[in-house]
């Protein structure tokens, strides 16, 4: 299905661009917004039914490129803004866009509440792995040892892995792609459309300014090595990768953890991301802690788990059954007196 | 009692008015009796304004000083604006009650305690040495010492009840003897009683009616209680009336101007003391096209609120002091987006925790300035329980007519207290519906019809509004400075100064109705020398002092604010026609300061911030005084004069950038 | 509103612009580069690479150059000469390798003299 204007004109990606983008040249957010420019007439939904709601920072930049409603809010907020549209109207297709620094620092409060209540948002988390937008501090996605401008020792934080925090907060839908793999991010971006209820899409994406994506290249042939990658998750298949699918996601008979080795071992799990269970996509994501080149991109996790958006609706849908209340009888109670008129 | 009448029934005495607390453990239901007495004297047709008093910790130890809960209620023959200031009775079911209050109580006063709570173990955890029922401290006092959880027991006895329970309707009992006192019927309290335990087990409504009733009649056949008291009833305008609480009544308003303005309400909200009773009030009322949405935290209720207001909801957030701070990022946001919204602040003692269960009206400087940047929005203040439902629904008719958030300041005095509120008429509350736009309203770069979200009405300098789903009118909104007209992100030096003048000018401009002057011997200039203004929930204080110093044939002039921004154009010429300008306040000058800084005048203030509302006999003590020191051409009143009278607050200029302090 | 590589890069072909690409949608003729029109995100790395200012966005190619922005677009929409098929979207232009070929416009040029 795809969108039409009054007319019955079919839309196009030039129907959904306002203005030109202002990020640096290279950034990976470029091929995020021209994804989403493309993608959005494709989805069947009325123009003037999205709405984009950003926070602060590089990414969230976005919406002002969009020609659809949106709003460039506060740092971290955006999560709950876009959750008073998306309850209060459910004809509207309501995304988030946030940064990793957005997301899962200032706002990470307001990032897990929107997954657990499953309010139905599409959340666009562009990880650049630093705050883009104040030049390039360490984020809560920084790994460890990160030398930047506020860490010039290394930083020394831990870091978050946003699909397991996802997880974690009970999230149905649980996705990861990368902003170089232009026909993999249209097929997960239209997945999480798809969705009824929170999506959460992580976007990993290059900072050529401040977080140039160095890649460790290795000789050895032992293990599997950037080059190899990336891993792509395809529900019902074993999870194969490399030039000749020489290597593989296992699942270690002893601990249940999963662990990248050769195809010809026992092991090799086929993917399946409607398991009942988050275990086995938390161990999924976990992979992406040992081998940060080798994070799998697709759909971790897609259940279905009714949103808050239509409990909601459906509450104010039954409280009107019997019609508006009557603003009189409320006012007036069944506690009132009246004072006559005096003679 | 304040005066007493004619007496008709020699058995019945007739009283202008009464000041009643009841107090006792948190546990002894004392809200409950409070609320029924009132409830019953204002079905009467008495005025009655009340002031419930909650302990700060949910679950203070029972039985100690600190776990005490109470009630005063004020019930008069004639319109009366506050809770009163010193019970004529108390009523105190616990020694820990009778330690906390007995201070209060007008020497000479009526005390009916529990004398079954009174043991050795009850009387060591209050703090007492000896027994006060016996030791002759209350001499002072008309003591009545009931064994009222003995006679609940008995009364009982044969429900069914456990031993428990049927103390636990010592309560009742109380307020069965109290209303007998005072000539209450007991119907309206014996319907609500069955409403309330409809769903518990039977025996529990039937323990409490047994005690309710044993209560009136222990009055009328117990010898001790000779006689009994009658308030006349108060002389209301003619309609009909409600007993209205202050949060209920701002719950009230927003729901009417939502329903006036043909728009779904929408509430979020975070739980904070004492705004919460909005937050319960709004979610029950579903029916009525209330959709509330408990947030995370304040800052994800402003947010859905804000998002609510941008999907074309009437938007409403209501919090108190610390939630107010945590909202001052998105308030912000607010302004430069030029959503409708209205931001309900329940005020409590602050800073910090502060005293969550306590009044004070301090946020005032934080709701005008408390945000970065030249931020204004309208400011307005309710000044009784009932008039929360007239202040929350012109807050609701700004904001929206304005486009911008409105700031509406309540306080916990206010907030749980209680007055008979006159129920509107629906059909004669204004229109407030305004028009979304449809159309596009200017041409975009590309030559094409667009439109343009910060193009204005040029009366009111408010902005259009286009709602997501208008097909055509897509646009983005933030809070990044935005180009006048068009809304495209600017950084344009002259645009920016354009725009911070003209989002001030939209607030300076709204028509704010003139401030009008209570003076019985004179406009501006040719009546009182002194004029005493207020804002707030001073009201009640203020107006009662204000009549008991007329009382004594002085002069003196009252002004209450509604409107802190923008203030009456007519303020700065009204305050310049008196010699002097006192600002009572339960703060330490916030709007004494703000008269200095907009009208050059220099006010007199007198602040007080012990979480209590004023009382009107020291008010009037320290109005007196100002007055007779103006006759006698000095004006020179200072601290300690009034600790002299007997006062509690402070006297001076405002202490707030005053000269004595710097 | 992609970028378009211009006259100046015919039989020149730096390169520079090959590293740059953040989605390998620059692809490599015989004369010249092109870059695939639904590929390129327009982040405008190729351009700032570029040390002949050959790249723009298509929006601000100067009248003289207009047929380039045609030309790359047919570079990839309609066979090349000695091919049946067009070449498309391949989605990456180290793994499409080197095409050899230029479209009929580019092959023929010849820079005013
Ligand atoms: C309340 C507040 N604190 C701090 C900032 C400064 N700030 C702006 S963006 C940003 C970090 C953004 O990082 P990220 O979300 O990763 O976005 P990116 O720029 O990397 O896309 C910070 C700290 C702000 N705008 N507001
Ligand atoms: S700083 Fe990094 S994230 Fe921001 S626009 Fe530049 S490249 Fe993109
Ligand atoms: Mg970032």
């Amino acid at each position: 299905m795809t969108s039409a204007d009054a007319g019955g004109k079919q839309l196009t990606a030039k129907d959904f661009s306002a203005g030109e983008a202002r990020w640096c040249p290279g950034c990976g957010d470029h091929a995020i917004l021209n994804n989403m420019r493309n993608l959005m007439p494709t989805l069947g939904i009325p123009r003037e039914n999205f709405v984009v709601i950003s926070g602060i920072g590089c990414s969230s930049r976005l919406p002002y490129y969009l020609d659809t409603y949106g709003m460039h809010s506060i740092h971290g907020r955006a999560p709950s803004i876009a959750t008073g549209v998306s309850i209060n109207r459910p004809d509207l297709s309501v995304w988030v866009v946030t940064g990793d620094g957005d997301a899962l620092s200032i706002g990470g409060n307001h990032l897990i509440h929107a997954l657990r209540r499953n309010v139905n948002l599409k959340i666009l988390l562009f990880n650049n792995q630093i705050y883009g937008l104040t030049k390039g501090q360490f984020s809560p996605a920084t790994k460890p040892g990160t030398i930047t401008p506020s860490s010039p020792f290394g930083s020394l934080d831990h870091s978050f892995n946003p699909l397991a925090l996802a997880l974690g907060a009970e999230a149905s839908f649980v996705a990861r792609t990368v902003d170089t793999d232009r026909k993999h991010m249209m097929e997960i971006l239209a997945a999480a459309a798809a969705h009824n209820g929170s999506a959460l899409v992580e976007i990993r994406q290059n900072c050529p300014t401040f977080n140039h994506g160095e890649r460790a290249v290795t000789a050895d042939t032992s293990v599997p090595t950037p080059a190899d990658g990336p891993i792509r998750l395809e529900a019902g298949s074993p999870i194969l990768f490399g030039a000749d699918s020489q290597w593989a996601v296992l699942r270690d008979a002893e601990t249940g953890d999963l662990k990248l080795g050769r195809s010809t071992e026992k092991g090799v799990v086929v993917h399946n991301p409607r398991s009942t269970s988050p275990t086995y996509a938390y161990a999924l994501a976990r992979i992406a802690d040992t081998e940060p080149e080798l994070a799998p991109i697709g759909v971790y996790r897609a259940v279905e788990r009714p949103s808050f958006d239509n409990q909601y609706q459906d509450r104010l849908a039954d409280a009107r059954a019997g019609g508006r209340g009557d603003l009189q009888d409320l006012l007036t109670g069944n506690d009132s007196w009246t004072v006559p008129a005096r003679s | 009692m304040t005066t007493e009448l004619e007496q008709p029934d020699p058995r019945v005495r007739r009283l202008k008015g009464v000041v009643i607390r009841f107090a006792g453990d948190s546990g002894d239901g004392m809200q409950l009796t409070g609320d029924r007495f009132g409830a019953q004297a204002a079905e009467a047709g008495n005025d009655v304004a009340t002031l419930p008093d909650f302990p700060a910790e949910i679950r203070a130890p029972a039985g100690t000083v600190g776990g005490v809960s109470s009630y005063q209620l004020h019930v008069a023959d004639h319109d009366i604006t506050t809770p009163g200031d010193q019970p004529d009775v108390l009523v105190a079911m616990n020694p820990a009650a009778l330690k906390a209050t007995l201070k209060d109580l007008r020497p000479g006063g009526v005390l009916i305690v529990d004398s079954g709570a009174f043991n050795v173990r009850a009387l060591e955890k209050a703090g007492y040495d000896s027994d006060p029922l016996t030791d002759g401290s209350l001499s002072n006092y008309i003591l009545h010492a009931v064994d009222l959880t003995g006679l609940a027991v008995g009364a009982t006895e044969g429900l069914g009840l456990k031993r428990k329970d049927a103390a636990r309707t010592k309560n009742m009992f109380a307020l069965g003897l109290v209303s007998w006192m005072f000539n209450q019927p007991i119907e309206s309290t014996v319907a609500y009683l069955e409403k309330r335990f409809a769903k518990k087990p039977p025996e529990i409504l039937a323990g409490n009616l047994a005690s309710l009733r044993a209560g009136v009649d222990y009055g009328d056949t117990t010898e001790a209680f000779a006689v009994s008291y009658e308030v006349k009833p108060a002389p209301l305008p003619p309609g009909t009336y409600r007993h209205m609480r202050g949060n209920r009544a701002i719950a009230f308003g927003l729901v009417a101007a939502a329903h006036q303005a043909g728009m779904p309400l929408f509430l979020g909200a975070y739980p904070i003391t004492p705004a919460t009773d909005v937050l319960h009030e709004l979610s029950k009322l579903i029916s009525h096209d209330v959709r509330s949405y408990q947030a995370e935290d304040e800052i994800a209720a402003i947010g859905a609120a804000i998002g609510g207001a941008f999907a074309g909801m009437l938007a409403v957030t209501v919090t108190s002091g610390p939630g107010m701070a945590l909202k001052s990022e998105a308030i912000g946001l607010a302004i430069s987006l030029e959503l409708p919204l209205v931001i309900v602040n329940v005020q409590r003692g602050g800073p910090s925790t502060g005293l969550p269960t306590k009044t004070e009206q301090s946020d005032l400087l934080q709701s005008l300035y408390g945000r970065h940047g030249e931020a204004p929005l309208p400011v307005l203040a309710a000044q009784s329980p009932a008039d929360c439902f007239n202040a929350a629904f012109e807050a609701a008719q700004i904001a929206l007519e304005r486009r911008t958030p409105v700031i509406l300041l309540s306080d916990s005095y206010i907030a749980n207290g209680s007055e008979p509120w006159k129920v509107p008429d629906v059909s004669e509350l204004p229109d407030l519906g305004i028009e979304f736009a449809t159309e596009p309203n200017g041409v975009g770069k590309d030559g094409k019809p667009a439109f343009h979200p910060y193009k204005r009405d040029p009366r009111t300098l408010a902005r259009p509004l286009a709602i997501p789903g208008t097909p055509g009118l897509e646009h983005r909104i933030g809070g990044l400075e935005k180009a006048d007209g068009s809304g495209e992100i600017s950084h344009d030096a002259d645009n920016h100064d354009l725009m911070v003048r003209t989002r001030q000018n939209k607030v300076d401009g709204i028509e704010v109705p003139p401030l009008e002057v209570d003076d019985p011997s004179g406009p501006p200039g040719f009546g009182s020398k002194l004029l005493v203004i207020g804002w707030g929930s001073t009201y009640g204080p203020i107006g009662a002092a204000c009549r008991l110093v007329r009382q004594q044939g002085l002069a003196i002039a009252q002004a209450h604010l509604r409107y802190l921004n923008p203030l009456p154009a007519n303020l700065a010429s009204i305050l310049a026609a008196y010699d002097t300008v006192l600002v009572p306040e339960m703060n330490l000058g916030q709007l004494g300061g703000l008269l200095r800084m907009h009208c050059q005048i220099e006010p007199v203030g007198y602040t007080q911030t012990r979480g209590l509302p004023f009382r009107a006999v020291e008010l009037a003590a320290v109005f007196t005084r100002l007055v007779n020191d103006l006759e006698d051409g000095a004006a020179a009143l200072s601290t300690e004069d009034i600790k002299a009278i007997g006062g509690t607050g402070k006297v001076g200029r405002s202490e707030l950038g005053s000269e004595k302090n710097k | 509103m992609p970028y378009v590589v211009t006259s100046p890069c015919i039989d020149v072909k730096d390169g520079a612009c090959l590293d740059e690409c953040p989605v390998d949608a620059i692809y490599e003729g015989a004369r010249k580069l092109y870059i695939n029109p639904n590929e390129c995100t327009e982040c405008g790395a190729c351009a700032s690479a570029c040390p002949i200012g050959a790249i723009m966005l298509d929006l601000e190619v100067p009248k003289p150059e207009r047929p380039f922005v045609k030309t790359d677009k047919e570079f990839f929409s309609k066979a090349l000469p000695g091919r049946d098929e067009p070449l498309g979207d391949p989605g990456g232009a180290k793994a499409a390798g080197k095409i050899g070929v230029d479209t009929p416009f580019v092959a023929e040029f010849q820079a005013a003299e």
